[in-house]
């Protein structure tokens, strides 16, 4: 399943940088499209799948910290207070390698204040943590238009960069990102057993060997770093991270050592598909930002998960 | 196997307060903690096990338990809280292979582990639900499996927050056997009196958070018990009895 999953991963790639405003027929290609191609939208393609891996793993891992399945780094939080530092660090004209420190820095600061204020006598609550997460995002966006109105000369930069998308690539950005990806997904697959024990109640998991908050706390700064890193770079891409954890659980289990591997998988190839789907969906070469495709389709699923389940998820 | 040995344990929270001030349990021992609700039974299991802390020294071996790293510890106690539960849909064959952990290199199950995690199912008669998922078991069933992964541990103090709760007659009588009848020391808080005097051999009586008492079998009187409980307690025939076909 592995193979037949990293194939079609591999076919999407090779069509996502084949489609776009223009068609490219790679064994008949003019050598502007070459250029095209292998300038533009190869880059492209292989940093939207790096963010999109960077999402779903970020989510993956969220779900099972927070034991709560609507966890991503958009309920949670997380994006909207990175998106907050990102964009005070441009609108106050900060050097470019100090934004993904500020961003992973409120970042960090929303998602320890959506934890502390959903847990309840050592208990999370996915319903106060939902609410939290609302907190968050509403104070988040009363900043970041506070910024937008004040910082008036860098308006139309934050609102196009907030929208999320892939409009500027190069070769350095991507290679950053995928060597963050690697390193964390490193560290993630070789704690994916005691993460497992996660998912039992404090207690129990405790007795078994782990040192709970030190793990917990430990994989929620790295998630939130590889969400502080895509925000920073790409804008808010919202529910990758909730989505594909649900799709790896119910295909594959949800032991992690799995779902680790597969949630990254699907969050890249779901961002290549998308965002093939932002270049391509409008006549005549313009292009959406690929935020809001994803916006749409967490929505539609959010919608699914809250329909189906219900009853589990308001009882905690 | 080794003592575990308490000296002047104190724990607050809010206006309750544990306080124990010395206690011996010998390898082996089939220790059961009674008392009313909110007398202390599982806060004292907790801190016995070292997943909650309070004042005082506890020792394994003449170890002190906080000098006992983590993934030490678990090689040593086995814990199953009065309420277990696991979030995403894990199969029963996985969570009980999960107590198989302190056992592991951290990364991956031995074909050891494997063989282990099925004798513990075949034991706890789970074996034809191996790969139905935990939560969609009955209360009964999900307490079972709870049970087979603290066994699954292998390690030698077991500690049992009501075991029997959600079990039916049946699967108490066999699982209360079953733990009368291993090497390993067992502490455990249980409600049921009659079944704790048939199965245990120490009596620990907690009344708010005190101990009123620490009698063996013989020692067990109806006195004791109706200053334990606050009720009238006399000893004579129960209007049941049961045991195997």
């Amino acid at each position: 399943m592995k193979k037949l999953l990293f194939t079609i991963f591999l076919l999407a790639l090779a069509a996502s940088c084949l489609i776009g405003s223009t068609a490219i027929n790679p064994l008949n290609a003019s050598p502007v499209e070459r250029d095209i191609l292998l300038g533009l939208r190869l880059p492209r393609v292989l940093f939207s799948a790096v963010i999109g891996a960077m999402l779903g793993l970020s989510g993956s891992i969220y779900q099972l910290t927070l034991k709560n399945p609507l966890a991503d780094s958009f309920t949670t939080g997380a994006a909207s207070s990175s998106a907050l530092g990102a964009v005070l660090a441009i609108a106050l004209g900060l050097p470019l390698p100090l934004v993904p420190v500020i961003a992973l820095t409120t970042g960090l600061v929303g998602l320890l204040s959506v934890y502390r204020l959903s847990k309840t006598n050592g208990i999370i609550n996915p319903v106060t943590m939902i609410l939290a997460g609302v907190v968050i995002n509403v104070v988040a966006s009363a900043v970041i238009s506070f910024a937008k109105y004040f910082f008036e000369d860098s308006l139309s930069s934050i609102v196009f960069w907030l929208m999320g998308g892939f409009f500027v690539v190069d070769w350095g950005k991507l290679l950053f990102c995928a060597l963050v990806l690697l390193v964390t997904y490193i560290l993630f697959i070789g704690k994916a057993l005691q993460l497992n024990l996660l998912a039992f109640d404090e207690h129990s998991a405790q007795s078994l060997g782990i040192n709970v908050d030190r793990l917990r706390t430990v994989s929620f700064i790295v998630a939130t770093a590889l969400v502080a890193v895509a925000v920073s770079n790409t804008g808010i891409i919202g529910f990758v991270g909730l989505i594909v954890p649900h799709i790896s659980r119910s295909l594959f289990g949800s032991d992690m050592r799995q779902n680790l591997f597969f949630s990254t998988l699907l969050g890249a190839l779901l961002l290549v598909l998308a965002d093939a789907a932002a270049r391509s969906i409008i006549p005549g070469g313009a292009e959406l930002p690929v935020g809001i495709i994803t916006a749409l389709l967490g929505g539609l699923f959010f919608l699914y998960l809250l329909r189906t389940r219900r009853e589990r998820f308001w009882h905690g | 196997m080794a003592e575990l040995r308490v000296e002047n344990l104190n724990f607050s929270r809010g206006e309750f307060n544990l306080q124990l001030d010395r206690l011996t349990i010998k390898p082996g021992e089939k220790v059961v903690i009674l008392g009313e609700n909110g007398s202390g039974k599982s806060t004292l299991l907790q801190l016995l096990c070292g997943v909650l802390h309070g004042m005082g020294e506890i020792f394994y071996d003449k170890k002190p338990l906080q000098k006992i790293p983590v993934s030490e510890r678990a090689r040593i106690f086995s814990l199953l809280p009065q309420f277990s539960e696991v979030i995403f849909p894990f199969s029963v064959e996985e969570v009980v292979l999960f107590g198989r952990f302190p056992h592991t290199d951290g990364n991956r199950f031995s074909d050891e582990d494997k063989k282990i995690s099925e004798q513990q199912l075949v034991q706890l008669d789970l074996l034809h639900l191996r790969e139905r998922q935990f939560n969609q078991l009955s209360g009964g069933e999900k307490r079972r499996v709870m049970l087979a992964r603290v066994l699954n541990q292998e390690s030698p103090i077991i500690f049992l927050d009501e075991p029997n709760s959600s079990l039916d007659i049946r699967h108490t009588l066999e699982i209360f056997e079953l733990i009368n009848r291993r090497e390993e020391t067992v502490i455990s808080p249980v409600h049921d009196i009659n079944l704790a005097e048939r199965f245990f051999d120490r009596f620990l009586l907690l009344k708010q958070g005190q101990l009123l008492a620490d009698v063996s079998r013989e020692q067990l009187t109806p006195e004791l018990l109706t200053e334990t409980y606050n009720v009238v307690v006399t000893s004579g025939a129960p209007a049941f009895t049961f045991q195997h076909q």
